[in-house]
Parts: C-alpha cells; sequence; structure tokens
C-alpha cells in the first residue's frame, strides 16, 4: 500500500525546453565598454565575427546531417552599475553588429540571473551548490552558505576563508584538490551581505549565466528565465532597465536560447571570472530530471553532450588593443 | 533558563560557586548543562572530579566547536564520569547534570561572526534539552563576555530567560571592580546595549552574588578579640555602605556564601555529606549554595528594580 | 547518469536520523511549516495530509572524502556525496536525516568531482570494501570521548545536527517549547540481502546516551523506502523515549496531587495523538513493524504508559469537580 505521497513525489512534472546545439554569446557590456563609445563596441565586434564563424562551422560538423541550431546572446550588466538604457543603448549595439556581419539574436539583462520573473536564480544556484571535498572531509565542516566562499581545494588554515582560527594553528600552504603535484589554488567570492541584503558576485552571476544558457535550470520543475519576443510591433526599447524584460527575443526567427553547449567570445581580461565561473559550475549538483533530460534528447539527435557541466562552456579569448 | 556567571577579577570563587548551584539544582531534579567558558583555564572538571577531563577534552570540546572544527562538543555526565565518592551515582530524584569542558590545549580566542553563530545556536540547542545552562565565563571584560552578549543579543533569545550572576569577593576592591564590570563604560551593559540589548532588560538580568564573605558573627570569629570583632564589623557596614553608592546594594544581591575554609583551599563540590556527616564544611555554606541555587529561578529576587 | 545508479548495484544503504521537538509552543501549521522546511527556493517542500501531517523538505548534499568506519580498523577511503533532508511530523516532531549508499567496489583513485555530484547520495570506495566490517564500524561503539581517529571516518550524524540547527535557527519559530525534551540518534544500516531469502530483517539495540542502532537486511534495497522506515522507527522511538523520560520525571505514584498530573498536560496535549507505527511503511517493510512490535514491543509499553497517564487523570479529575 503506497502513501498519495509518493506518487507526489514522481518526477514527470519536470518540463523541458527546447534546446540549440549552440549558444554563442557575443559579448558582455559594462559601463567602461559603453562609455569608450560606438567605436569600441564596432572594434569588439570585430574581434569577435571570426571566432562566431569558427564556432558555427565547428558546430555545424558535429551537428552531422542535420541543420545545426545556433542563437546569439548578448550581455548587458545592470546589476552592478546603471548606465544608458535600453532605448538608447539596444539600437546602437544592434546597428554596430549588423555592421560587422553579426546578428543578435537575444539581449539579457546581468540583473536577470540575480532575480528574474519573481524567481531568483542565482539563490536557486547557491542551493545546489555541493563543494567538492578536500581529503579527510567527513561532513563536520561548515558548508559554503555559512561563510559565501567557494574554493578548488583546501585553504590555508592560517587565512581561514573568513572562518579565523586560533593563533595556535601552524601555517600551511593552501592545496588544490586533484592538483599534478602543484596547486592552481582558487577561492572565489561568491556574495557578501549588506545593509541592503545580499550582493551576488560577478563571477557567481557570470555561472548562473552559463546554466541558463544551458537550459539547466528549473523551479518547482519548470524553466527559469524565459525569452520574450520585442519584435517591430512592440514598438521603440524603454526608457529603463526596468522595463526591459531580463531576457528578450530580438530576432524573430532565431534558434532556442538555451542550447547543449555555450561559446563565448571575450576580451581576455574576462578569463580570471571565467575561470571561477569553471570553478563554480564544477561543484553544482543540477536536477538529476533535468540533465537525463537533455542527456537523452541529444542521444536522439545523435549529438555529443560532455557528461560533466563544466565541460559544456568553450571560449575564445581575444586579446584588447 | 541561560545563566551566565561572570567576574571581573580572578579569585572570587566564580566557577566554584557557580559549579555548586549547578550541582543544587540537579539534586533538586533539574536538567542541568555546566559550560566552561572559562577559556583561558578550564578548571570545571576539577570542581567536579571528572579526571578524564581534568584540564579540558583532548579535543572536540567547547574550542573546537566555537571555532568550527566539531560539530557537537563533548559532552560529560558528571553522574557518571565523576570520581566523587558522593556524586558518581545519581541521587534518586535527581535530574541531568553534564559538564562540557572546554578543549585541553585552547586559550583565550578572537570571535567573529561564525562563532558568535555557533555559540548561540549551541545555546538554543542545550535549552531544548536542559532546564538550567549555566555558562562560566572568564574573569573580566573578555571575548566570551562579549560572544555571549552578541549572541544573546540575537532575536531568536527573546523567548528565552536569560540571567546573570556577577561575582566579588568582599572587599573594597573586589566591589568597585564588580560595578565597573556591570556598569562601567566598557561594562556589560554597555556593551550589551551596543548589540543591541535593550538597557533595562538586561540590567534587571543582572544580579550580584558576594563570595566568601566573613561573617562577623559566625563561630569562625568567635574567638576574636572584642576589638578586633568590633573592626570587622565596622569594615563590614563600610562595605555595606560602599555597595549601595554603587548601586549594587542588597536589592541587587541574589546571595552571599560565607567564607568557607574548605572553598579557599579546594575548589570542590560541598556536598551534604560534607556539611552534616564528615563536617569538613559549614553548615551554613551549604545552606547558603542552597539557597542561592533556589533563588536563581525565585520570581521574588528578579523582580525588576 | 541516473542518480542511484553507480557502477555496481549497491551493497548497503546507511544513515543517520536525530529527532527533536519542534522549538515552538503550539504545532506549526501547514503554510509555516512549509515555510521552515524551504531549504532551497527551486523545489517544492513535499506535505501530505493522511493519515497525519506530513512535511519534506527538498534535499540537500554534502561532499565527503574519508574514510568509512570499519570494525577492524581496516580504512577504506571513500568519496562521493550524503543527502541530508528534514521532516516535520503533526507539525511538532522534527527530523533530520542523513544518508549514503555505497557499491562493494569503487575506482581506485578518486575521479573528477562531477562524475559524484551526477550521484546523489552515492558514496564510491577506492578499492574494495567489506560490507560487514563497515556494517560493524557503523554502529559498533565508538569511544565516549572524541579521538582523532573516530573524527576522520565519515559523520553523518554531524551532517544531519547542522542541518537541525539550519532549520531550527530561524526566527519563525518561537522557542516556547512546552517541555524540555533529549534529542534522540538513530544510526541505522541496511544490506542488501540476495532474493529468495525471506522477508527483511531488522535488530535494534538502544546503546547508551540516546543513541539507537538498527540493522536491516533487504531484498532489492530501495534507499529513499529504508530512510523513510527508519525516520519512521526515530519518530516513534523518540515519543516513546520522550514519554518515559515524561513520566519517569513528573514521579508519578509518588506524587500525589495535581503536581504529577501538570507535569503530564503537555504530553496529552502534544504527543499522544502522534503515536501511528507503521503508517508510512509500505508494504515490503511492513513485516519490520511486526517484528519489532513483538520485540522490543514499542506499542505495548507505549499503551501501558498511556494508560497510567490517563487513569492519573481521572483520578485527579474528581477532587477538582467537587472543589468547582
Amino acid at each position: 500500500m503506497e502513501t498519495t505521497f509518493r506518487e507526489e513525489s514522481a518526477d514527470p512534472r519536470t518540463q523541458s525546453v527546447p534546446l540549440s546545439h549552440l549558444s554563442l554569446e557575443l559579448g558582455h557590456l559594462y559601463m567602461e565598454d559603453f562609455a569608450a563609445g560606438a567605436g569600441r563596441l564596432r572594434e569588439q565586434f570585430t574581434r569577435v565575427k571570426p571566432w562566431a564563424d569558427a564556432a558555427r562551422l565547428s558546430v555545424a560538423g558535429a551537428a552531422g546531417a542535420r541543420r545545426p541550431r545556433v542563437s546569439t546572446c548578448f550581455l548587458v550588466d545592470d546589476y552592478f552599475t546603471r548606465f544608458s538604457s535600453p532605448a538608447e543603448l539596444v539600437p546602437m549595439l544592434l546597428a554596430e553588429a549588423e555592421a560587422c556581419g553579426l546578428t543578435i539574436d537575444y539581449l539579457a539583462r546581468e540583473s536577470g540571473c540575480a532575480t528574474a520573473d519573481g524567481v531568483e536564480p542565482a539563490s536557486l544556484v547557491e542551493g545546489r551548490l555541493v563543494e567538492s571535498p578536500p581529503v579527510g572531509s567527513n561532513g563536520s565542516r561548515p558548508a559554503v552558505r555559512e561563510i559565501g566562499w567557494l574554493c578548488n581545494g583546501e585553504r590555508s588554515p592560517a587565512a581561514g576563508g573568513g572562518e579565523a582560527m586560533s593563533g595556535a594553528t601552524a601555517w600551511a600552504a593552501p592545496a588544490e584538490t586533484g592538483a599534478r603535484r602543484h596547486s592552481v589554488f582558487m577561492d572565489v567570492e561568491l556574495w557578501d551581505d549588506g545593509d541592503r541584503g545580499r550582493t551576488w558576485s560577478c563571477p557567481f552571476l557570470a555561472a548562473v549565466w552559463q546554466l541558463l544558457r544551458l537550459g539547466l535550470l528549473r523551479r518547482e520543475g519548470r524553466p527559469v528565465l524565459q525569452a520574450v519576443p520585442w519584435g517591430g510591433e512592440r514598438g521603440a526599447f524603454p526608457r529603463s532597465w526596468d522595463d526591459l524584460p531580463p531576457l528578450v527575443q530580438l530576432n524573430p526567427s532565431a534558434a532556442p536560447f538555451a542550447a547543449y553547449g555555450t561559446f563565448s567570445v571575450l576580451p581576455s581580461r574576462f578569463l580570471p571570472v571565467e575561470h571561477a565561473v569553471r570553478l563554480v559550475l564544477g561543484q553544482v549538483a543540477l536536477e538529476e530530471a533535468v540533465l537525463r533530460q537533455t542527456a537523452e534528447r541529444a542521444d536522439r539527435e545523435g549529438f555529443a553532450v560532455p557528461p560533466a557541466v563544466t565541460d559544456r562552456a568553450a571560449y575564445a579569448f581575444y586579446a584588447e588593443p | 533558563m541561560l545563566v551566565f556567571a561572570a567576574s571581573d577579577k580572578g579569585g572570587t570563587g566564580r566557577s566554584v560557586t557557580s559549579a555548586n548551584i549547578a550541582y543544587r539544582r540537579a539534586l533538586g531534579g533539574d536538567d542541568v548543562c555546566y559550560l566552561d567558558f572559562d577559556f583561558g583555564s578550564p578548571t570545571a572538571a576539577a570542581v567536579f572530579d571528572v579526571p578524564g577531563s581534568l584540564r579540558g577534552v583532548e579535543t572536540g570540546g567547547l574550542h573546537s566547536y566555537l571555532q568550527g572544527t566539531t560539530v557537537e562538543p563533548h559532552r560529560v555526565d558528571v553522574w557518571a564520569e565523576s570520581e566523587h565518592d558522593v556524586l558518581r551515582s545519581r541521587p534518586t530524584g535527581a535530574g541531568q547534570l553534564v559538564l562540557v569542558p572546554g578543549d585541553r590545549s585552547g586559550g583565550e580566542f578572537t570571535t567573529n561572526p561564525a562563532t558568535v553563530r555557533r555559540c548561540a545556536e549551541l545555546f538554543l540547542r542545550l535549552e531544548e534539552e536542559f532546564d538550567i545552562i549555566l555558562v562560566d565565563l572568564s574573569a573580566g571584560r573578555s571575548y566570551a563576555v562579549d560572544m555571549v552578549l552578541e549572541a544573546t543579543a540575537r532575536e531568536e533569545f527573546d523567548a528565552l530567560r536569560v540571567r546573570w550572576l556577577v561575582f566579588h569577593r568582599w572587599t573594597r576592591q573586589h566591589i568597585i571592580a564588580a560595578h565597573g564590570l556591570v556598569f562601567g563604560e566598557r561594562g556589560v551593559v554597555a556593551g550589551g546595549v551596543a548589540r543591541g540589548h535593550e538597557a533595562d532588560r538586561l540590567r534587571s538580568a543582572i544580579r550580584f552574588v558576594r563570595a566568601a564573605v566573613p561573617d562577623p558573627e559566625s563561630a569562625l570569629f568567635a574567638h576574636v578579640p572584642p576589638p578586633q570583632a568590633a573592626w570587622l564589623r565596622r569594615c563590614d557596614q563600610d562595605l555595606k555602605e560602599l555597595a549601595a553608592q554603587l548601586d549594587i546594594g542588597v536589592t541587587k544581591v541574589l546571595g552571599s556564601v560565607p567564607l568557607e575554609p574548605v572553598l579557599q583551599w579546594r575548589e570542590q563540590l560541598i556536598t551534604d555529606e560534607d556539611a552534616l556527616t564528615s563536617r569538613v564544611a559549614n553548615v551554613r555554606t551549604r545552606d547558603a549554595l542552597k539557597r542561592l541555587a533556589e533563588a536563581l529561578s525565585g520570581e521574588k529576587a528578579w523582580e525588576p528594580l | 547518469m541516473t542518480g542511484g545508479a553507480g557502477e555496481g548495484p549497491q551493497a548497503f544503504v546507511c544513515g543517520e536520523v536525530r529527532t527533536c521537538l519542534l522549538q515552538t509552543s503550539a504545532s506549526l501549521p501547514r503554510a509555516e511549516a512549509v515555510r521552515l522546511l524551504q531549504l532551497r527556493s527551486d523545489e517544492a517542500v513535499r506535505f501530505s495530509e493522511r493519515p497525519n501531517m506530513y512535511a519534506v523538505s527538498p534535499e540537500v548534499l554534502t561532499g565527503v572524502d574519508c574514510a568509512l568506519p570499519a570494525a577492524t580498523g581496516s580504512r577504506v577511503r571513500a568519496v562521493g556525496t550524503v543527502r541530508a533532508r528534514a521532516v516535520l511530523t503533526e507539525g511538532r516532531v522534527l527530523q533530520a536525516t542523513a544518508r549514503l549508499s555505497s557499491p562493494v567496489s569503487g575506482a581506485d583513485r578518486r575521479l573528477p568531482w562531477g562524475h559524484y555530484l551526477v550521484r546523489p547520495g552515492v558514496v564510491q570506495p577506492l578499492g574494495r570494501l567489506s560490507v560487514p566490517d563497515v556494517a560493524a564500524g557503523f554502529l559498533g561503539a565508538r569511544p565516549a570521548g572524541p579521538d582523532r581517529h573516530a573524527a576522520a571516518t565519515v559523520d553523518l550524524g554531524a551532517i544531519a545536527e547542522r542541518l537541525l540547527a539550519r532549520v531550527l535557527g530561524q526566527p519563525l519559530l518561537d522557542r516556547r517549547a512546552p517541555f524540555k525534551s533529549r534529542r534522540t540518534r538513530l544510526r541505522w544500516f541496511a544490506v542488501h540481502a540476495a532474493d529468495g531469502q525471506g522477508p527483511p530483517a531488522a535488530e535494534f539495540t538502544v546503546a547508551a546516551d540516546g543513541l539507537r542502532t538498527l540493522w536491516i537486511s533487504a531484498a532489492g534495497l530501495d534507499a529513499a523506502e529504508i530512510a523513510g522506515f527508519c525516520e519512521e522507527l526515530a519518530l516513534h522511538d523518540w515519543l516513546l523515549t520522550t514519554l518515559i523520560r515524561m513520566v519517569d520525571r513528573s514521579r508519578l505514584g509518588s506524587t500525589a496531587g495535581p503536581e504529577a498530573v501538570l507535569a503530564l498536560r503537555p504530553a496529552v496535549d502534544h504527543l499522544l495523538h502522534l503515536w501511528m507505527p507503521g503508517a508510512r511503511t509500505g508494504a515490503r517493510l511492513a513485516p519490520l513493524w511486526d517484528g519489532l512490535e513483538r520485540h522490543p514491543g514499542f506499542t505495548r509499553q507505549w499503551q501501558t504508559l498511556v494508560q497510567r497517564i490517563r487513569d492519573q487523570l481521572a483520578l485527579q479529575a474528581i477532587p477538582f469537580r467537587c472543589e468547582a
């Protein structure tokens, strides 16, 4: 005699999302880039273009006989600093991209990674962090949620990562778990709590952004961050970022936003941030049902998707002048 | 009920008196937990005669817990582990008597938000189970005092009964020091208010305990020459006036413990056997400790002043 | 990529349940129970009202890389994740369970963390382990004092305890519990029995210091089902332990007059209706309850106590009525 409770717990409610083969990110826009003017944007898109073409070519090979589905996206920071407005910025952005032979299918606001349509993708990911345990972890250590830092090994006891230790503890070097003889130790601040609540860090939001592009987040089985079409009939872009949906679809004939894999073409100053993103992605336990759905679909399509989520994000970093 | 035992100076008999209070309450049927927050010099185990934890436990004590290296601090069941003849088995009708010792090699440590949170969690966890939680704090304005003030300022403690006992000896300097510890610029009240405590509420949760008080009328002084006796009385009277001036007069005193030779020479629990059968301790001392233990939860002694 | 399936079949499942009274004056209504157990924002708290009010938190994972306990002192290192959840029964009794399952052997070195992340609740040994040895080490008495060696083996109790602290630390609890009570710990270990070995078997022991141990042998190990059974057993063991202690402290029989009744009043208000052994146990594990009812005979002892309390209440009601 099974209880009704067990029936409720069954999984089929987990919805799937449409998936492209590749989500191609054409850039992040921060205030300093905007301040440098339209010329800077043109220059960036010019450098991105060959890599974008190469990515399309590469995915066409992997997709085999099928027509490859590639969607492009662009991220604007409206979380750490507020600048300009959609009405002013978006038309300029689209024009510069077009002039370089690029199409932006989707435009996202970075604050959408923190809060989107009443869902908090960042806090959702935080709840799913499972730290990779250094050797000797038996379950009695404090969890990441208590300290707000995530690392790839074992901290130096003297540093303690926010957990001040007594002076009696001898210093020891930090160690990367699974290091090849020498460590590349990294400790990432995920958030800080201030008087006005929690502020998520840039690398953590960037990790959330990757997971959104991979279509791997759900809230109570429903997809998180749905694209809102913004075509010609919607008229002009609003004067405030808050009036723009967190994710808008600018190209009506675009392939789905989320994809099996992501490819981001970024200036090389983003390398430390994206290293931190890899560290976070490697320690997020995603919903089994979602991972299974994606794997099964990829299987049916005959498209190879790496089992580890970290390996689904690829990059090209270009040098800025 | 959460009871903090504090003192400005060492040698006030704070540890031994509060341990005796814990023992008396347990005898009376309460479940009592005694926390050794005297991080610099853990002594509680000696008072309870628990040899295994004499200088704290090897690891896993309060230091380890507060610093996050163990999730549950080690507990000592005094009735089961004490080597004291009388304590060795739990008397009929007695409640639990549990000692939570510090780490053997532990010392004073600085606190941070994480230690304060753990401290608060520990108090709440023990409040679930024990009628009385007695926390023996390091002497003076220590990190331990700051930590518990901060922990108990959290809103989770609003519903709890929290009381402070400030121990001092019956001398001029000790009276002044005790006053300073509570009402001074960097005292418990000021420190508590700075951490979010309500001044009146905190003030009315503090009572003083006079320790090692020589009683001029007691048998101990029966044979002193009359001039000396008169001097003793005069001193006693002066001290009473000083205490009243400093706002730590009778209304704020929970009790006094007479000068007791046994306690001077050896910090120990005074059992009924010590006072009545072997008579190594004075019955008056036993009675004073008993009264003190009762006053801890007596409504009258804690009426807002 | 499915969760439970490691490289081989799971050879054992083990866990620890901590049970305590929710620190509120009255039992928590549904909406608040849901808020209390909402440990993650993306997964709903599961709730059922039949046969009693029962809420389950989403699960949280903790990574471990340490030795498994072993009676012989052989130290097999294992890596993986422990799953933990909190459950609340009738808005009154809170429990946290941490558990793991393990195959008999695994890769001989630690694999990338992603490998373990997709196997929630599975811990894989590096090399080969002996199930009876681990079982004896896990359930066996540990030294009373903490020692360095014990600290190095997987500590499911610590994980459960931290989860309880997290749930109980929330401001929505008023912290005016109607009575003092002690947490209990149930450490359980379930082994896979070969098919055709008959019904599942269990062995329950009460150790000192609030620790109980349970050894289970069942065909077709269903970790979730066994964990649920153990929670239910721990709940009833806690109820019985708590009631025994209350009756003991009320000095029923030696104290005349209303004191004993007053001391027992919270039991009547908050505990007696919670007794429902087997209510959530599926048919497969039901024989385990039957066995435990024969020995040590939970319900028999419970009913005896309840009868004593009711008799006392009835006796006391007589003079009260006269005074009124």
